[in-house]
C-alpha cells in the first residue's frame, strides 16, 4: 500500500562512509550465504562425476574439465516427471486461479451481509497442515471415487458432458499425439486436490485486489441494470488480469514444488511428478552419482527459479499477501 | 507482459513437449523408469473369468529399478515365451522399498491390486490377510514345484497353510566378502576366522598394516540390522537366534552383538552415512576397503573383470558356518487379480527351472528348486548351491521380514534408525528387547 | 374481516421498491438477494473448499475414532472410541492390533517435542534474520531490488531440491559444511545422522539432575537449511512493514537525539507488532509441514528419534504401519496445534476488520 520508498541514511557512529561500508559487506556476505548452496550445486553439477573429490565443491571446475553429461542424463531421467508435473500445474493453477477469482468477487465486489464469516472460513483453509487431510483423501480417491473406471470408459466410449454432447474418444486420441500418456489418469485426483486446497490463497489475493478497485463502477454498473455474471465479464475480469499474473506465478511455485500430495496421491510410479523423482535420482550402482543429483535438482527446480528470477516482484507480493 | 500469461496456452506447451517425448523415446532409455504404461486394467483382450483363457496382460510392481534386480527381471521376461500373455511391469521407487509396499497396500485396499509384485515372502505376507491371497493349490503348486522346491522355501511361500506365492531365489545374508589383495597385503587369512571376534581382530590388522578401510560399510538402518543379525547368528547360533525371533531372547546375546557391530561400523569409511551399498562394493573393489558384509546380491554387482577366487573371495561370516540365513524375493498372487488365469501361467513358469536359472543368473543369489541345473550359474553360485543343500539349518532374515512380523519389523527397523545416529548399545538394546512388546 | 384479509394480504405481498422504479414481489426476494445471485460465483469455489478441508477434517476425525488399519476398504464406523488418542499420549497396545508381538504403539511426545522446538527455533531465528535483513535492506542502499531478489529466491524452491543442496552440503566428505570445519581446525563431523545434544548436558538443581537441554544436531542442520529457505519470506514481511511507518516517526525519534539502536528499538520495531504476527503465524504453519524436507533429507519415512517430528510420525504410521486410524488421531493432534496458532490470529484480524 505504502510507495516502495528507502529510508534516509543518518550517520551512523562510525561516520558515513564506514557503516556504509560495513553494511554492503554485510549484505553481500548475506548473498554468499543464500547463494552459496545453489552455486555449490550448480559447480557440482557440470563436473565429471568421480571429480568432486577434493575440498573446494564450490569452486567451478576448470572450462575443459566441464560437461553438460548430467544435465542431459538427469534432464532424460526426469522426463516423465516434468511433463507429469506440467500436466498437474497447468489445470490445476488456471482453475484454482479462476476459482479463488470468482470466490472473491462473489465474497467482496457484491457486498452481502454474512459474506465476511463465508470469507473467513476460507482463510482458514490456508493454513490447514495437509496431514489432517491425508488420511481421507486416502480413502476418497482409491476407495470411493472410481477414477480409473470412468477414465477407461471415457477412452473407450468418449465422454459425455453433462448429458449435452459427446467428446468421441478419437479426441482422446488426439492428447496422445499432444504427449499425454494413458497413465495420466492418475494425475486427475492430485489435480481436483491442489486445485481444491489452492483456492483459499488465491481467494484470499484477490479479495486484497477487489477491495481497492473503486465501489463507484460496481454501483453505476448495477444501476444500469447489469447482471452480477455481467459485471464479472466485462468490469472485474478485465482488471484482475494483473493479479491472475500474481496468483498464477504464485500458485504454479506451491504446486510444482509439491511433494507430500504428489507422494500419497500418485504413489511413485510412471505418473510421479518430478518433485517424487528427484528424491531418488543419482542413487545408482556406482554410488551417490552427486553432479546428476544436482544437476536433476536444477532441472527440476528451473521452471520455477526462471519464474522467480522474470516475475520475481509480482512472486513477492503473492508472498507477502 | 501479463497477456503473454495469460495466453500460454497449454496446447502450445504441450506440443513442444511432445515432440521432446517423441525425441525422448527414440534416443536413450533414461533412468530405471521402467517398460509398461499404466500397466493395469483389463484392456483389450482376454479377461480372467476362469474359463482356462489365459491371455492377457499381467503386470508387475517392483522396486527393482537398476542394477542386478532390473536385469534379472528383463531376463525373466525375455525368457518367458507365450503368445498369449503379456508381462509388463513398472517400478515403484524410493524409500528403500516402503513406497513399493505402500503403494501394494493401498491397491490391495481399493481393490486394485496388480497381477503380482515383488515382496519378500515369510511372515512379511502376513501384511494382509489369508483371504486377500488367491490359491495357488494346483495350478501353480502342483506336484512338480512341491516335490523339487527345498523345504524352507515352500515353508516361506504358505500364509495359514494356503500357497500363495512362488519364491524364485534365495538369497544368503551370512556373507564375509573380501578383496584378496587387500587381506594379503595385511597378512590376515579369513579361512582361519571362526568367531566375529576374529573378523575384528582382522580390521584392526588391516587398519595398521595397510592404507585400506578394514569394513566396507554403508551405514544405513537396514545395513547395521542385517549386520547385526548375522552376528548374532554367529555368536549365539542356531538357539540364540531362534530365541530372538520368538521374542525370548537373550539380552547378553543382544548386547553383545550389537556391541560387534558397533565396532564394526568403526572401522568402517569416515562417509558411510552418506552413501549407499552399491557404492561401498565399488570401493572394495577398487582395493580401498578390504570386507564387506552384505547380501550375496551384491556379488551379483560385481564387476566383470573382478573375479571370483582370484580378485575377492568369500566365506561365511565367521561363526555361522552351516548356516544359511536366507532372504527370498517371490512373487504373491492377489485374490483380486485382474488376470487370474494369465497369471498363474506366468508364474508357473517362474516356478519352473529355466525361469528360476534365467533370473538367478543376472540375480547372484541361488534357485530354490533342488533340480535346478546350477551348472549355467558362475563358480559362486555354484559354491553357495552347495553350501546350501548341505546346510544345518536356514534361518530365516529377520531384517528383510521374513522371521518376525510386520509390526516387530517396523519396531527393529526404528531401534537400527536411531543406533546409526547415536551408536548408543545401552538404549538400542533395550528397543531390541522391547520390538517384542 | 375483509379489512383484517386485506391487511395479512399486504403482508404476505409486500412490494419493495427497486432502484430503476420497479417493484419486486416478496415471493422473490430470496432468489434476488445478493448472497444468491452471486452463489454461482462463490458457491462452487466454496463448496469444493467445504468439502475438501471442513469435510475432510470432519471425517478425518471420524477415522480417528474408528479401529481401521491395514484395510481402508473396511472402515468400520460402528464403533467408534477413543482409544487411538490414548495411545497416542500414554503408548499402549491397539485392541484392534492383528498380531499378539510387536503391537505395542510408542506415545507421540517425541515427535511433539521435536516439533516444537523445531517450530519455535525455525520461527524466531527466521524472524529475527529477517528483521536484520529488512532494516539493512530499508537503508537507502543500491541495487535494492537486486539485493531482496536473492533473499528470496531459496523460495521458490521445491523442499525437495532445497533437500538435495543442503544433503551436499552437510555431507561428511564433500560438503562445505565440514569444509569450513576442517579450514577452522575443527575437523570433520558428522552432520545428517548425528543425534548428539548441542547444548547443556546435564542440569543439576544442587544434587539432582534434571536433564540435558539441548537440540540435537541433525534438527539443528534441518532447521538452519529451513531457516535459509524462509528468512526471505520474513524480510519481505517486515520490510512491507517498515514502509509502511511514516518517515515522520524516525525524523521524531532522530530529533530527540535517540542514537540507532535506541531508535529502532524503542520506536520502530514495537510498531512492526502486526507484520511480526502475521509471519510469524505463517513461519509457524510452515514449520508444521516440514515433512517434505525431512522426507527428501532422508529419503524414508523414518529419520530418527532425533528427528522425527508430528508430521513425519503420522505419515510412517499411515503408509509404512499402515495403522490407518491412529495416524489420522496424531493429524488431528498436528491440526489442533495449528488451530491454536491461526485461530486467535484470525480472530483479531476478524475483529479488527483487516480480513
Amino acid at each position: 500500500m505504502s510507495p516502495d520508498r528507502p529510508r534516509q541514511t543518518d550517520s551512523g557512529i562510525l561516520g558515513r562512509s564506514w557503516s556504509r561500508i560495513g553494511l554492503y559487506a554485510f549484505l553481500l556476505g548475506m548473498v554468499v550465504f543464500y547463494l552459496i548452496p545453489i552455486e555449490t550445486g550448480l559447480a557440482t553439477s557440470i563436473k565429471r562425476a568421480g571429480d568432486f573429490t577434493g575440498r573446494n565443491p564450490y569452486l567451478p571446475p576448470l572450462p575443459w574439465d566441464a560437461t553438460l553429461a548430467s544435465w542431459s542424463e538427469g534432464f532424460f531421467s526426469l522426463l516423465d516427471g516434468l511433463i507429469n508435473s506440467l500436466v498437474l500445474v497447468v489445470p490445476a493453477t488456471i482453475l484454482s486461479g479462476l476459482l479463488g477469482s470468482m470466490a472473491a468477487y462473489g465474497l467482496t465486489t457484491i457486498s452481502w451481509r454474512g459474506q465476511v464469516g463465508i470469507y473467513s472460513l476460507f482463510v482458514a483453509g490456508i493454513f490447514i497442515p495437509y496431514q489432517a487431510v491425508l488420511v481421507p483423501l486416502t480413502v476418497f480417491w482409491y476407495n470411493i471415487v472410481p477414477i480409473q473406471d470412468w477414465w477407461l470408459e471415457s477412452v473407450a466410449n468418449g465422454i459425455s458432458v453433462f448429458g449435452l454432447f459427446e467428446i468421441p474418444s478419437t479426441f482422446m486420441l488426439l492428447g496422445w499425439e499432444l504427449g499425454f500418456q494413458p497413465y495420466h489418469w492418475q494425475l486427475i485426483s492430485l489435480i481436483i486436490t491442489h486445485t481444491a486446497y489452492g483456492i483459499p490463497i488465491c481467494a484470499l489475493l484477490f479479495r486484497a485486489h477487489y477491495k481497492k478497485l473503486p465501489d463507484e463502477m460496481v454501483e453505476a454498473a448495477r444501476l444500469d441494470g447489469a447482471s452480477i455474471r455481467r459485471i464479472y465479464r466485462r468490469i472485474i475480469l478485465p482488471l484482475s488480469v494483473p493479479m491472475f499474473a500474481v496468483v498464477f506465478i504464485y500458485q504454479f511455485t506451491q504446486i510444482w514444488n509439491d511433494l507430500l500430495f504428489a507422494l500419497i496421491l500418485v504413489q511413485n510410479n510412471e505418473a510421479a511428478v518430478v518433485t517424487q523423482q528427484l528424491v531418488d535420482l543419482g542413487a545408482s550402482q556406482e554410488g551417490v552419482d552427486y553432479p546428476l543429483r544436482m544437476a536433476g535438482a536444477f532441472i527440476a527446480a528451473l521452471p520455477t527459479l526462471l519464474v522467480y528470477v522474470v516475475f520475481g516482484d509480482k512472486f513477492a507480493k503473492g508472498v507477502a499477501a | 507482459m501479463s497477456d503473454e500469461n495469460q495466453y500460454i496456452s497449454r496446447r502450445n506447451v504441450l506440443r513442444a513437449t511432445g515432440v521432446a517425448t517423441a525425441g525422448a523415446l527414440a534416443g536413450c532409455g533414461g533412468g530405471g523408469n521402467g517398460n509398461g504404461n499404466g500397466g493395469n486394467g483389463n484392456g483389450n483382450g482376454g479377461n480372467g473369468n476362469g474359463m482356462g483363457n489365459a491371455s492377457g496382460e499381467v503386470s508387475i510392481l517392483h522396486a527393482w529399478g537398476s542394477g542386478d534386480g532390473a536385469n534379472a527381471l528383463q531376463a525373466l521376461k525375455d525368457g518367458f515365451e507365450n503368445e498369449d500373455v503379456n508381462v509388463t511391469d513398472s517400478v515403484v521407487q524410493g524409500a528403500a522399498r516402503s513406497n513399493l509396499v505402500s503403494s501394494i497396500q493401498t491397491r490391495m485396499s481399493s481393490g486394485n491390486p496388480p497381477s503380482t509384485w515383488q515382496a519378500w515372502p515369510g511372515k512379511n505376507l502376513l501384511r494382509f490377510t489369508a483371504d486377500q491371497y488367491g490359491d495357488l493349490e494346483g495350478d501353480v503348486w502342483d506336484s512338480d514345484l512341491k516335490d523339487n522346491y527345498l523345504e524352507g522355501p515352500k515353508q516361506q511361500a504358505q500364509v495359514d497353510g494356503k500357497y500363495v506365492a512362488v519364491p524364485l531365489n534365495i538369497h544368503r545374508i551370512n556373507n564375509l566378502f573380501y578383496n584378496t589383495s587387500v587381506v594379503e597385503e595385511a597378512g590376515v587369512d579369513p579361512s582361519s576366522f571362526s568367531t566375529p571376534s576374529d573378523v575384528l581382530d582382522a580390521m584392526e590388522t588391516v587398519a595398521s598394516e595397510t592404507d585400506a578401510t578394514p569394513h566396507a560399510h554403508a551405514n544405513a538402518a537396514w545395513t547395521a540390522g542385517q549386520l547385526w543379525e548375522t552376528v548374532l547368528l554367529a555368536q549365539a547360533g542356531q538357539s540364540g537366534y531362534n530365541d530372538y525371533i520368538n521374542g525370548e531372547g537373550s539380552r547378553s546375546a543382544v548386547e553383545s552383538a550389537l556391541e560387534a557391530v558397533d565396532t564394526m561400523i568403526d572401522y568402517t569409511f569416515d562417509d558411510a552415512s552418506s552413501i549407499g551399498f552399491p557404492e561401498a562394493s565399488t570401493r572394495m573393489q577398487n582395493g580401498e576397503a578390504a570386507f564387506m558384509h552384505q547380501g550375496d546380491w551384491a556379488a551379483g554387482g560385481f564387476g566383470e573383470d573382478f573375479v571370483y577366487g582370484e580378485d575377492w573371495d568369500h566365506v561365511p561370516f565367521p561363526g555361522s558356518e552351516g548356516h544359511y540365513a536366507l532372504n527370498m524375493d517371490s512373487f504373491p498372487f492377489p485374490a483380486e487379480a485382474p488376470n487370474p488365469e494369465a497369471t498363474k501361467v506366468f508364474l508357473k513358469y517362474c516356478g519352473g527351472t529355466e525361469a528360476q536359472i534365467a533370473f538367478n543368473r543376472e540375480k547372484g543369489s541361488i534357485p530354490p528348486r533342488s533340480d535346478a541345473d546350477v551348472s549355467q550359474l558362475n563358480e559362486f553360485q555354484q559354491d553357495q548351491y552347495d553350501n546350501f543343500t548341505n546346510s544345518d539349518a536356514q534361518p530365516p532374515s529377520i531384517q528383510h521380514g521374513l522371521a518376525v512380523v510386520p509390526p516387530v519389523l517396523s519396531n527393529f527397523g526404528d531401534a537400527f534408525s536411531d543406533f546409526i545416529s547415536n551408536r548408543d548399545v545401552g538404549s538400542t538394546t533395550d528397543a531390541l528387547m522391547n520390538a517384542f512388546n | 374481516m375483509r379489512k383484517i384479509l386485506r391487511a395479512v394480504k399486504r403482508r404476505i405481498h409486500r412490494r419493495r421498491l427497486r432502484s430503476d422504479g420497479g417493484t419486486t414481489d416478496q415471493r422473490t426476494k430470496f432468489l434476488n438477494r445478493d448472497s444468491v445471485r452471486s452463489a454461482p460465483f462463490w458457491l462452487p469455489p466454496f463448496l469444493l473448499v467445504f468439502l475438501f478441508v471442513y469435510g475432510a477434517i470432519i471425517w478425518n476425525f471420524v477415522i480417528s475414532l474408528t479401529n481401521v488399519s491395514n484395510n481402508l476398504s473396511t472402515i468400520d464406523y460402528s464403533n467408534l472410541d477413543f482409544e487411538n488418542y490414548a495411545i497416542a499420549f500414554d503408548g499402549g497396545t491397539p485392541s484392534w492390533a492383528r498380531f499378539d508381538v510387536g503391537s505395542y504403539i510408542s506415545p507421540i511426545w517425541n515427535a511433539a517435542q521435536n516439533t516444537i522446538v523445531l517450530m519455535v527455533a525455525f520461527a524466531v531465528v527466521c524472524l529475527a534474520l529477517g528483521l536484520w535483513l529488512a532494516i539493512l535492506v530499508d537503508r537507502d542502499i543500491r541495487f535494492e531490488n537486486t539485493f531482496r531478489t536473492i533473499y528470496l529466491l531459496p523460495m521458490s524452491l521445491s523442499f525437495v531440491v532445497t533437500a538435495k543442496f543442503w544433503a551436499f552440503m552437510y555431507n561428511r566428505e564433500y560438503g562445505l559444511v565440514n569444509a569450513l570445519f576442517e579450514a577452522v581446525g575443527a575437523g570433520s563431523v558428522e552432520i545428517i545422522q548425528n543425534s548428539t545434544l548441542l547444548g547443556v548436558e546435564s542440569i543439576a538443581l544442587g544434587p539432582i539432575a534434571i536433564g540435558s537441554i539441548g537440540i540435537p544436531v541433525k534438527l539443528a542442520a534441518i532447521v538452519f537449511a529451513l531457516i535459509w529457505q524462509y528468512s526471505g519470506y520474513a524480510m519481505v514481511v517486515y520490510l512491507a512493514g517498515l514502509r509502511a511507518i511514516p518517515d515522520s516517526h524516525f525524523e521524531a525519534a532522530r530529533v530527540d537525539g535517540a542514537s540507532t539502536i535506541r531508535m529502532y528499538w524503542r520506536v520502530i520495531i514495537p510498531q512492526l507488532r502486526t507484520a511480526t504476527v502475521s509471519a510469524l503465524v505463517v513461519l509457524m504453519v510452515f514449520s508444521l509441514k516440514a515433512f517434505d524436507f525431512i522426507y527428501s533429507l532422508y529419503g524414508s519415512y523414518n529419520p530418527g528419534s532425533a528427528a522425527d517430528i508430528l508430521a513425519t510420525r503420522m505419515v510412517r504410521e499411515a503408509y509404512q504401519n499402515s495403522r490407518f486410524a491412529f495416524a489420522s488421531a496424531i493429524a488431528i493432534v498436528l491440526f489442533v496445534m495449528a488451530l491454536s496458532i491461526v485461530a486467535p490470529y484470525l480472530y483479531t484480524q476478524y475483529r479488527r476488520g483487516d480480513l
